[in-house]
């Protein structure tokens, strides 16, 4: 606290920066899904619609639409499809534009067509 | 679609453009305005209380985010930011339009959680859905709940001292580090 008090008479500007390092329990918090398309069919696709409970994720054709925004980070999608999905780690995720939440995964797999 | 649409109807008048504007060039100015320092006021809109968990630890000694210049106000005409949680019940409409309204301008919104920005609840006679019905929202942090890091990061956004990068993410596996 004394060397705050001094810094800030010093410099005059008493608040400090976002963190330089990373949230050291980041690894074991549930974060959204990230996909992998080549894993992705249309039949997997339908299936990972009816389980999400949030509506994060509809179908558009061959994409995927997964909405960031919408998404509760449960893990249902990932525990009945573990090839298909996985975690992605990612936690800054706040947007100026509510479409930019809004994500197309395309749909790589064999039937997807 | 929605039953009480002369509430909705606020939000997209002329004056919420003017608002918008306003508040976007808040975001641009905020260190030269406010010298890096910033009020908050939360509004709890039917959220289960998991975001309010999270944002009560913003103030704890790990996260701390009055070195970051930021301070929670209990009053709305001392805020510049308004930390918006849960799906906006409509039975708290008329309170979350006056409240605000009591901010005084220029003044942000930030909607924060799963169900402020639409995915928990879809509009029905309870609830809006999500907070961008009723109110002009600048920033939106996903989440549920967000982590402190990750409201920390929305916050930072919303006054423009970190450059938001989930437009960049793409959620596809092994695409991004």
């Amino acid at each position: 606290m004394p060397q705050w008090f001094v810094r800030g008479l010093r410099r005059g500007v008493v608040t400090t920066r976002y963190p330089d390092h990373a949230d050291a329990s980041a690894s074991v918090l549930p974060s959204p899904p990230a996909f992998r398309p080549e894993e992705l069919t249309g039949q997997i696709a339908d299936s990972l619609v009816q389980i999400c409970p949030s509506w994060a994720l509809t179908r558009a054709g061959d994409v995927l639409v997964f909405d960031a925004g919408a998404c509760t980070a449960c893990g249902q999608c990932r525990e009945s499809e573990p090839r298909a999905v996985t975690t992605s780690r990612e936690f800054g995720l706040a947007a100026t534009d509510r479409s930019a939440l809004v994500k197309r995964i395309p749909l790589l797999g064999e039937a997807g067509q | 679609m929605t039953p009480n649409a002369s509430v909705t109807e606020i939000a997209t008048t002329a004056t919420a453009e003017t608002e918008k504007a306003a508040a976007e060039a808040l975001r641009r100015s905020v260190s030269s305005q406010f010298g890096r320092s910033l009020h908050i006021r939360t509004l709890d809109t039917g959220s289960c209380a998991a975001c309010e968990q999270e944002i009560r630890l913003l103030a704890a000694p790990h996260y701390d985010l009055h070195r970051l210049g930021f301070f929670f106000t209990p009053a709305p005409r001392h805020a510049d930011l308004l930390l918006v949680t849960g799906p906006m019940l409509r039975a708290f409409g008329v309170a979350a339009r006056k409240t605000y309204e009591a901010m005084p301008g220029p003044k942000l919104v930030v909607a924060t959680g799963a169900c402020a920005l639409g995915g928990v609840y879809q509009p029905d006679a309870f609830s809006y859905g999500s907070v961008d019905q009723l109110l002009p929202v600048d920033v939106w942090i996903p989440g549920c709940p967000p982590s402190p890091l990750g409201l920390l990061q929305g916050l930072l956004v919303a006054v423009d001292r970190l450059a938001e990068r989930v437009s960049v993410l793409s959620f596809v596996a092994g695409s991004e580090s």
